[in-house]
Formats: structure tokens, C-alpha cells, sequence
């Protein structure tokens, strides 16, 4: 019916005119950054590049992209940035609702679950994010949930996520996760060890991905609090 | 609807033909539901635009600038527009991109901040406020398809500390000590990066100075500038905008 | 979906003391579906030049058979061995005759020069844009894995043993993060007096 009213047969005067050529629009950008959070038995360290970057251009050098939600939840995350905001925004709203209604902070666990379900309400128009969440977990052991950016949640205790996840995964499968090496004892992960992980890796990933570089800042999470460190990568 | 217009036993007859049911809203005859179902035209592409601003930081404040002309197209149709706005006595708000979004969401903030004084509290809207508001209002358009077509650079003085801020039109929104937008991204930024980098203290007129020789290399290459701008300049004395200025050029090696 | 990424397949070579290694898995499959763990992706060209070839299987062996043809008039006519940055020339040379309807491979070479026995090696993308580094090169549909693995395990002048090591693992690792790549591995370590080929085993899933 609707086409039929459309083209009835009438002529109407041209309107169109070549002033303006039209741009094409995508609610999304891809701003990169990497994130890798490592979990121990008692303590969680996750790290975020600081580069904020879209194409070739950078956009800034220090650009925290690590989100504190409680005092033992730390949120990374990284692909399009203006995603990146709104989701944290909501997130911490909600963080703060919940102690305001149960007169506690949310759990590591919880929040995590949480998370999960609110990449997934957007499942038809997502978030185009990937995020990480590191923590404690209720006995205090480190815990990292990684994100897909409809919902999917997995717990896991090292992971590497963003432009250069893919570069940096089967590295922390090797030496965080032991994977095809023989004849090692698996000694648990000490903090010293994954801080000096973290920082390599970090450093071989700005070699070979544009979107990763100028600097990382780093969380460690442990039942005192969360302790801030930075390090500085190449800026070109 | 149809059931409602002829009466049988146990519904009575519609009281008026082609009006609303009970309790249900007027449609006009002839317009019924097919205007919807065509859809609306959402905004595909800016039509009177505006290039590059450019803002830096100095020793006590902000400079921001951007030129004055509103091209259409190719044509550089309109060559008086402000491009900066006074939002209040510690912020100045740089717009790129659709003018005509520019006017509207300038009305809504002039709106804003009269509603805000009315109040007569003492308080007022600073710089981190209007940046963070401004990117709910851009990520809520670019949620519905229908952007507005702008980069906005918020310039002021917050708590005697100085911020500058950039949103674009999907809301993508971050502070930094150097912004530029549009071409100035690409011919700008190095030449205020290093600016910046080499002294973060400058003063008031190393920065003017800065801006003015970064305006002045747009000119000569981006083809939609203009030789005349204005520069804001927000410290804790209060803002002040300045212009529009004239930027000197040289075309002497070119054969016209 | 790319072509390059139709069967999947990882190449690896790298630069020691006085000695090269490449190595690829041996997987054959076509998208998802695995069809063989025995299929050769790298070839012996000569006693101190190999040549790896990821990317379109199909291209993979008429590429590889093409290549031998031209190197044998190539030795038939010199009379002496191929210098592998010869080799690589005439590499480049017959993808770039195909520049508007290529093969579908990123060749990886890794030899001895037959001469001075200078460790070389090299790849190039389909077209034949050569590209000549000092420490390793990789290919293959998992190569952003492998470029982070051997950005962080890289070291210079490595002995042919501790070589051996560095690359399996890189290629492993990076390996068990592509489902398209993996399903065994086999290792070439070239030596002046000898050429040490190993395989190793994976996981098979």
C-alpha cells in the first residue's frame, strides 16, 4: 500500500542536487587497546595499554581504561570507546545501588554475573566492547572473567583481550598456563612474576600492533586494596 | 478498527465514522499509519560544515580556536560564523561539523544556562559537567541513527585547573593537554604536541602564538579554511574570545 | 572469507648462529574440517634452502612446482647452487606475473647462502613484496599469534638446539590459539654440515 501512494504515476519536481555528497554513518568506531589481567591465589594484576587511538590518528597518550567498581573489581576494557563509557557509567551506577539496597559491595562473582547480563540486554544492538573483569572472589582466591561483547562470560585465571589479545594469549598460554613445555613443575604465580609477565609481553605486543602502545597502567588487587603502577611503552 | 464501525448485537454501532475509538487518538484520514511505515530521514550526512578547532593548553589555561567559515559543500558560502561559544564565565564550547546541529545544541545550552542562573544558587556549570553532558547527548543520537554531526571541544577552567575535552558525534569523548579536530588532526597536532612537549608551561602568548602558526599551515592546506578566526582564552581571570583575527599568507611561489 | 584462510596453515622461520630453522604445522583441512596431519608445507629446495609456502593448498604445490622448474633451468644454466636471495628474486619475480590474479600464498624461505653459509631468510605476501629482516618471519592464518609469541621469545644468535626450542614453542603456542593451524608440527634446523628435521607433537584438537 505504502508503495502504491509512493509512485502513483505523479511527477514531482527533481530535488536532488550534487552540493552535498553523503556520508556514510556507523554508530561504531574501533579506538583498540589491550588489556591482560593475570590472577594468583591471593592477588589479581590487570593492565591496560593508555593509548586511545582511532585509524592512524592517535587520539591521546593517557587514557586510563581501567575501571575500579569496587575495592576488589577492577573492569578493563577496550574497542569503541564511546561503548566503553556509557557501559562503565551504568555499570557504576548499578555497583552503587546495589550497596545502597544491601548495605555491602558487590561481590567479584556478582558483578561479574551482572556484567554479563547487561552486554547481553544489548544483544541486538551490543556494546562493542571487550571486557575484562579481574577481582577477588568471595575466599579471596584472584579471578578474571573475559567478555565477548553480547554476554558470554568465562572465568579463567590468565587472559589477554583487545587489538593485540590475539598476540599476546598464546603467550600467557606458555608462560603463565605452562602449555607444551615438559618436565616444569607448575609453581603457583607469584606477583613479582606476573608483573614482570605483564610488562614483557606488553612490551613485544607495542612492537607489532599500532593500536597498543605509550604507556600501560597496572592494578594489583589483594584483600588490602588495589595498588596503581604505571610503565611506559614506545609512543610511535 | 474496523470491527468498531458497524454495530451488531452485542457492540453498538461507532459513534462517529473515521474517529478514534474510545479511548484511542485521532488519526487523520489519508495520513493513517502510512507515514510511519515509510519510515523518516534520519540525518545521513552534514550539510553546512565547519573545519578543524583547535585547542592547548598553557601555563594557567585554555587557548581554543576556529575559524569562521561555513562551507556548503565545496562552496565557502558563509564566511562570518562563530564558531566558539561563550557558555558561561569558565567555559567555551569550539564546534566542528554541521552548523545547523551547532545552533541547536547552542540553544539548548544557552536554555540551560539560563535556567541554571535563574536558580541564583552561587553555582555553575563547569567545564567536566558540560563535557560529560554533552556525550550523553551525542551517544543518545548516535543510539538512534541520528547523530549529531559535530566535534565540540570544551574548553574552561575547573576547580583553578585547567581541561579541555572533545566529544565527536558517536560521544567518543576524552581530555588531553593538545585536541584538534578534523584536519587539524592531522596537520596540527604535531606542531602543537611538540609545542606542548617541549614546554608545558608556556605562557599565555607562546600558546596564541602556537595556535596562530598552526592555523595559519591549515589555511595554506586545508581547502576548507579560512584566513579569519577567533581564539578563546580561558584562564582564572574569566574568558575572553577574541577576533575574528587575520592570518597573513604568502602565495608568492604559486603560479596564479 | 579470505582464500589465504581457506585451509588453514602456519609458517615460522628464524635466524641463529651460523644456522636457520622453519617450521610448520601439518595440518590440511578445508575451513573447519580437517582432512590430513601429514600434509608438507615446507620444501627442500636445495641442501641448504627451504622454502615454506602457507596460504591456498592448491597454490601451496603449484607454486611449489613451478618454482622447482625455473630453479632447475636456473642450476641446469649456472651450473652452481641457487643463492637463496636468488631464490627469493625469482619468487617475488613469478607472483608478481600474477599480480592481478595471484596465487594465494605468503612464501617464507630459509637457507644458507651455498657460498659463505650466511643464515637467510625471508617472506613476502602474495604479490611478492619482499621483506628481508635480521630475526624472524611468520605466515599462515595464525600469524598475529606468532608474531607475539616471537616478539617475546626472540633472541639473537641463538645455538641450532636452543633454536630448535624457540621456534617450537612459538609455533606450538601460537598454533593451539588458531583452530585452522596445528594438528603436528615438523621443525627443519639447517646447518653448515647438516640439516636436522624434527617433528613434534601437538595437541590434535
Amino acid at each position: 500500500m505504502a508503495m502504491l501512494n509512493e509512485y502513483s504515476g505523479r511527477n514531482l519536481p527533481d530535488y536532488e542536487f550534487e552540493a552535498v555528497k553523503k556520508v556514510h554513518f556507523s554508530p561504531y568506531a574501533d579506538n583498540g587497546g589491550s588489556v591482560i589481567a593475570l590472577a594468583g591465589d591471593d592477588f589479581c594484576i590487570i593492565a591496560g595499554d593508555t593509548r586511545l587511538s582511532s585509524g592512524f590518528s592517535i587520539y591521546t597518550r593517557e587514557q586510563q581504561k581501567l575501571f575500579p567498581l569496587s575495592n576488589t573489581t577492577v573492569l578493563g576494557c577496550s574497542g569503541c570507546w564511546c561503548d566503553t563509557l556509557t557501559l562503565t557509567r551504568i555499570l557504576s551506577a548499578r555497583m552503587q545501588m546495589y550497596k545502597h539496597e544491601h548495605h555491602k559491595e558487590m561481590s567479584t562473582p556478582a558483578a561479574a554475573q551482572m556484567l554479563s547480563t547487561m552486554l547481553y540486554y544489548k544483544r541486538f544492538f551490543p556494546y562493542y566492547v571487550s571486557n575484562m573483569l579481574a577481582g577477588l572472589d568471595e575466599n579471596g582466591k584472584g579471578c578474571v572473567y573475559s567478555y565477548d561483547p553480547i554476554g558470554h562470560c568465562e572465568r579463567s585465571n590468565y587472559r589477554a583481550g583487545g587489538s593485540a589479545g590475539a598476540l599476546l594469549q598464546p603467550l600467557l598460554d606458555n608462560q603463565v598456563g605452562y602449555k607444551n613445555q615438559e618436565g616444569v613443575d607448575p609453581t603457583p604465580l607469584s606477583q613479582e612474576r606476573a608483573l614482570s609477565i605483564i610488562k614483557d609481553v606488553f612490551i613485544s605486543a607495542a612492537e607489532r600492533d599500532i593500536y597498543t602502545g605509550d604507556g600501560i597502567s597496572i592494578k594489583i588487587i589483594t584483600k588490602d586494596g588495589v595498588k596503581n603502577e604505571s610503565f611506559s611503552l614506545r609512543k610511535d | 478498527m474496523a470491527f468498531m464501525t458497524k454495530g451488531d448485537w452485542y457492540n453498538s454501532q461507532a459513534f462517529w465514522q473515521n474517529g478514534p475509538a474510545p479511548g484511542a487518538i485521532y488519526n487523520f484520514p489519508g495520513n493513517t499509519a502510512q507515514s510511519e511505515s515509510n519510515g523518516f530521514q534520519r540525518s545521513q550526512a552534514p550539510i553546512t560544515t565547519g573545519t578543524s578547532v583547535l585547542g592547548l593548553h598553557y601555563k594557567d589555561g585554555v587557548v581554543i580556536a576556529a575559524d569562521v567559515l561555513g562551507s556548503y559543500g565545496s562552496l565557502a558560502k558563509y564566511r562570518n560564523c562563530e564558531r566558539l561559544m561563550k557558555v558561561n564565565d569558565n567555559i567555551i564550547l569550539g564546534a566542528g561539523g554541521d552548523f545547523a546541529d551547532f545552533q541547536y545544541i547552542k540553544n539548548i545550552i544557552e536554555q540551560k544556562i539560563l535556567e541554571e542562573e535563574c536558580l541564583d544558587d552561587g553555582f555553575s556549570l563547569k567545564p567536566k559537567s558540560l563535557h560529560c553532558w554533552l556525550t550523553r547527548v551525542m551517544y543518545n543520537r548516535r543510539s538512534k541513527f541520528d547523530p549529531f554531526w559535530n566535534n565540540f571541544i570544551i574548553a574552561g577552567m575547573d576547580d583553578d585547573k585547567p581541561f579541555m575535552g572533545t566529544v565527536d558525534k558517536l560521544g567518543t569523548a576524552y581530555a588531553d593537554p593538545v585536541i584538534t579536530t578534523g584536519y587539524g588532526a592531522y596537520m596540527a597536532t604535531p606542531l602543537l604536541r611538540k609545542a606542548y612537549e617541549d614546554n608545558k608551561e608556556m605562557t599565555k602568548e607562546e600558546a596564541l602564538q602556537h595556535i596562530h602558526k598552526s592555523m595559519q599551515v591549515l589555511f595554506y592546506r586545508d581547502a576548507r579554511s579560512f584566513p579569519k578566526y577567533h581564539v578563546g582564552i580561558i584562564n582564572k581571570d574569566g574568558i575572553e574570545i577574541k577576533g575574528p583575527l587575520t592570518l597573513e599568507s604568502n602565495w608568492e611561489v604559486a603560479n596564479m | 572469507m579470505s582464500i589465504l584462510a581457506y585451509n588453514g596453515g602456519a609458517i615460522i622461520a628464524m635466524k641463529g648462529k651460523n644456522c636457520v630453522a622453519i617450521a610448520a604445522d601439518r595440518r590440511f583441512g578445508i575451513q573447519g574440517q580437517t582432512i590430513s596431519c601429514d600434509f608438507q608445507k615446507i620444501f627442500e629446495m636445495g641442501p641448504h634452502l627451504y622454502l615454506g609456502l602457507p596460504g591456498l593448498s592448491t597454490d601451496t604445490q603449484t607454486v611449489m612446482e613451478r618454482l622447482r622448474f625455473r630453479l632447475n633451468l636456473y642450476e641446469l644454466k649456472e651450473n652452481r647452487r641457487i643463492h637463496p636471495k636468488t631464490f627469493s628474486s625469482m619468487i617475488s619475480n613469478l607472483l608478481y606475473e600474477k599480480r592481478f590474479g595471484p596465487y594465494f600464498v605468503e612464501p617464507v624461505v630459509a637457507g644458507l647462502d651455498p657460498v659463505t653459509f650466511e643464515p637467510y631468510i625471508c617472506n613476502m605476501d602474495l604479490l611478492g613484496c619482499l621483506n628481508v629482516p635480521v630475526d624472524f618471519v611468520v605466515g599462515g592464518t595464525c600469524s598475529e599469534q606468532l608474531y607475539g609469541m616471537c616478539e617475546a621469545l626472540y633472541e639473537a644468535d641463538l645455538e641450532p638446539n636452543d633454536l630448535f626450542e624457540t621456534i617450537s614453542q612459538a609455533l606450538v603456542n601460537a598454533c593451539d590459539r588458531d583452530a585452522m593451524s596445528g594438528w603436528g608440527a615438523i621443525v627443519h634446523v639447517i646447518e653448515k654440515d647438516k640439516v636436522t628435521t624434527r617433528t613434534v607433537k601437538t595437541r590434535m584438537d
